[in-house]
């Protein structure tokens, strides 16, 4: 197990690399540029040569990115051309809102998406059952930004139960449940997708598995139902759930970016989406690798958690 | 735990006692106290003055600073401000300033020439110790003819300039000639566009990135301490998600109020709705250097052809006014409505064509932007012109870009690919001078400037050069209502619309006024 860490973790390095790479041409050779939407149509053409140089924009491509690379490895992003704060404290702060809104709407995903799933499981083929399914895919199917918008009318507006945006009562008046109230919204509407997804693939991975023969067994010995399905039955189907869970979080990285705009919520997805649309690289590089870096290390940790899952997996 | 009986009866009488006070100060008017929070359309990119280039984050920031000269409160009427009087020279090369004396920034320094000085100098000089604080991409762009700034005593300043320069006044007023706090500037380096230092009604609070940005009241100011406690600004980028801020009683009030909602909103009687005509124009340029454009009476049939008062009602639902020239109506000394009028006429339209040889019809490239600063609905107008010219045998094929790629591609000029192109500009010194020594002088012909259809009239140049030598307002005025006689006949431009921006209220906030330049003032505002 040691050993695969270490490997994993090396190889780790080598995708950070690769996608640098890949952020930095993609940014470059795109058309428009900074010093261009900075002065918009009050662009003199000496003005934009002036301001190219004072971004340091009119050196070669790849002198420019080994200058960005040999500084991020000493931990300096550089500079948000917009803001002119250091990227680092920029992406970090603004990933926290993030992490806590796909945090808490993977947890929702899990927990109720299992629940879910094995309720369903359980009572196959019953109206419940195919209630459940139904309602899953219709919440697949439905537009993250749509359904927002949706709760905010109905749960913001018409009965003012919930704040309809941001991360907290813009008077600073809140209380101490400010930060769970703001939080409800966005998060359902942000599991939505991965609920339904986590809830049909537990139902159909759990009864695969309560159709082997070892359940039969199971049930021969005399075990009870609930005993069979805690010991038995749920660590092999969390198996096949557990890929998904590493792939859902990649999903809630990005889907977080329409929720946060129609939320107001100051997270990452929403910066990197007015970055790039300012084109200021510095902001964007360092935007994406952290999301690179932190989806990486989800889907290690999964990775990780088969191995006590399944005792038949064995790393390195 | 547990409260005794006489304590809880002196909480209820002094609850009722501030209760009685407040309902009464509430009749009064001009109440003093409370927090405004107002809605933006996007996150603040800067507080600093001199970095800026976003209309958005300068709006903020007259709550923080104060320029030399201001407009009034309802035109563009220079008034004294942190410069309490003037005078110019006769060649127009020097520029003289009384400074207000006792004005302290908000850090307790003080206001004076030497400050001015700083703040000029790190705009201006690349090599000054604290240009490192840049990049000022509009520094060089309305001061750039000053050659050097004076400190003649404590409280006067001079401007020497390297040419006459007659918009300069006007230019003072804008974002970029707010007064920053020298001290500050050297204590924090870069940091300081977070943290702002002014002289103004406001001192920074607090920035919390993507959700707030908060100031409190400066009870020292030199204008008379403003109303409000505090003002909260918060970026609601999605306009929707703004709507509904206003609606449920997050947000006080809210700037660009969506067209779609424009009707909801002045029929609701909670909510009030303020607009004021801006300096702004929005015009498809036209390529002179090729056929069909090349030919006048091609280029006023276009004006003929499209229903500009439809665009106005139907997609900007009241949010523009037509365009008659190349100067807005609110830069009143410089506006004249005597110009060549068009009306809307298809029939005319299709006859001009034919006499100029296109009875068959046209084929045209349109180049418009998916959105973009000015731009309000470049798509939907970009569509209804395009139908209007159905209408009378001519296609025009619409490509659209990204803003960024857009200004790329307008800016290097049409060449062969485009035949017409979508614009659009803000005026906010309140002086046409830096705009149309931009778009319209031939000097600035693309890729030099942001003349994209390369239009040249030896005329306009003149009338253009002139009004820049010149300081007597009147005068100018005269000179660039000349241009525009000028260019509504040569028609470069199809003249489109000039926007109308807005915001609504809730009816608890009181004495908030749109300025025509498009920012907006904190000081008077009150609260119920």
């Amino acid at each position: 197990m040691g050993r695969y860490l270490v490997q994993r973790l090396l190889s780790l390095v080598g995708v950070l690399f690769g996608v640098s790479l890949i952020v930095f041409l993609a940014l470059h050779l795109a058309p428009g540029d900074p010093a261009q939407l900075l002065l918009g149509p009050l662009a003199r053409a000496d003005d934009l040569v002036r301001l190219r140089q004072e971004l340091g924009l009119d050196e070669s491509l790849p002198v420019q990115y080994l200058k960005w690379i040999s500084h991020a490895l000493q931990g300096d992003l550089g500079r948000s051309i917009s803001s002119h704060r250091p990227v680092l404290t920029d992406i970090l702060e603004r990933f926290q809102a993030t992490a806590l809104l796909a945090g808490v709407s993977l947890a929702i995903a899990v927990g109720v998406g299992l629940a879910i799933g094995i309720f369903s499981a359980a009572r196959r083929g019953q109206w419940v059952d195919r209630m459940a399914m139904v309602v899953a895919l219709v919440s697949m199917s439905m537009p993250s930004f749509w359904l927002g918008m949706i709760l905010i009318i109905v749960f913001s507006l018409t009965l003012g139960w919930l704040p309809g945006t941001g991360m907290s009562s813009p008077r600073g008046d809140g209380g101490p449940f400010d930060l769970i109230a703001h939080l409800i919204l966005p998060a359902i509407t942000l599991a939505a997708v991965p609920t339904a997804i986590v809830s049909r693939l537990t139902r159909s991975s759990m009864l695969e598995v309560l159709g082997q023969e070892f359940v039969r067994t199971g049930r021969g010995k005399g075990l009870s139902e609930r005993q069979l399905i805690r010991r038995h039955v749920l660590p092999n189907t969390l198996i096949g759930v557990a890929t998904i869970v590493g792939l859902e979080a990649g999903y809630l990285l990005a889907g977080a970016v329409l929720v946060e705009t129609v939320f107001a919520w100051p997270g990452l997805g929403a910066l990197l989406v007015t970055s790039i649309l300012k084109r200021d690289f510095p902001l964007v590089q360092g935007g994406v690798m952290l999301i690179a870096l932190v989806y990486v290390l989800v889907n290690l940790a999964t990775d990780v958690a088969y191995a006590y899952l399944d005792p038949r997996i064995r790393y390195g | 735990m547990k409260k005794s009986r006489s304590i809880r009866a002196f909480w209820s009488v002094l609850a009722v006692f501030v209760l009685v006070l407040s309902s009464c100060t509430a009749l009064t008017g001009g109440k003093k106290g409370g927090s405004f929070v107002l809605g933006l359309v996007a996150e603040p990119t800067s507080l600093d003055p001199a970095t800026l280039t976003d209309i958005n984050s300068m709006r903020i920031l007259s709550s923080i600073y104060d320029t030399l000269v201001r407009f009034d409160e309802s035109g563009f009427d220079l008034k004294p401000a942190l410069a309490t009087k003037w005078t110019v020279s006769p060649d127009g090369l020097n520029y003289t300033f009384e400074l207000r004396k006792g004005v302290k920034f908000h850090d307790g320094s003080a206001f004076n020439a030497a400050a001015v000085k700083f703040n000029f100098d790190r705009m201006l000089d690349p090599k000054n110790q604290y240009a490192n604080t840049g990049p000022f991409p509009f520094g060089g762009f309305y001061y750039g003819s000053i050659k050097e700034t004076k400190v003649v005593d404590d409280s006067t300043v001079q401007f020497i300039l390297s040419q006459p320069y007659s918009p300069l006044l006007n230019s003072l007023t804008l974002n970029q000639g707010r007064i920053v706090s020298p001290d500050a500037v050297k204590k924090y380096g870069k940091d300081f566009t977070q943290n702002p230092v002014g002289t103004g009604p406001f001192k920074f609070s607090e920035w919390q990135h993507g959700v707030r940005v908060v100031v409190t009241r400066n009870d020292e100011y030199w204008d008379g301490a403003p109303l409000l406690d505090k003002i909260v600004f918060r970026p609601i980028p999605d306009e929707q998600t703004r709507y509904t801020e206003l609606k449920s009683g997050n947000a006080d009030a809210i700037v660009d109020v969506p067209p779609d909602n424009v009707a909801q909103v002045k029929a609701d009687s909670k909510f009030t709705f303020i607009e004021q005509p801006g300096p702004h124009i929005w015009w498809v340029s036209l390529n002179m250097q090729k056929a069909p454009f090349d030919k006048v009476a091609v280029r006023q049939a276009m004006m003929y052809a499209i229903n500009r008062d439809a665009i106005s009602k139907d997609i900007l639902k009241g949010t523009g006014t037509v365009a008659s020239g190349p100067i807005p109506p609110s830069i009143k000394w410089a506006y004249t409505d005597d110009v060549t009028k068009y009306t809307y006429d298809p029939n005319k339209a299709k006859q001009m064509l034919a006499d100029a040889g296109y009875a068959s019809g046209l084929k045209l490239t349109f180049w418009v932007p998916e959105s973009g600063s000015g731009m309000q609905s470049p798509k939907s107008m970009a569509t209804a012109i395009q139908a209007d010219l159905a209408k009378i045998g001519v296609t025009v094929d619409i490509k659209t870009f990204e803003w960024g790629a857009y200004l790329g591609k307008y800016g290097a000029g049409f060449g062969t690919d485009a035949d017409m192109a979508a614009m659009s500009f803000m005026l906010d010194p309140g002086d046409p001078a830096p705009y149309l020594g931009l778009v319209a002088d031939s000097a600035a012909s693309a890729p030099a400037g942001f003349n994209g259809g390369y239009y040249k009239s030896a005329t306009v140049d003149k009338l253009l050069h002139d009004a820049l030598a010149t300081t007597d307002q009147a005068q100018r005025g005269k000179l660039y209502q000349q241009v525009a006689q000028q260019m509504t006949k040569d028609v470069p431009w199809i003249f489109i619309d000039n926007q109308i921006q807005n915001a609504a209220m809730s009816t608890k906030v009181h004495d908030l006024k749109l300025h025509p330049s498009f920012y907006i003032f904190f000081t008077k505002i009150w609260m119920d």
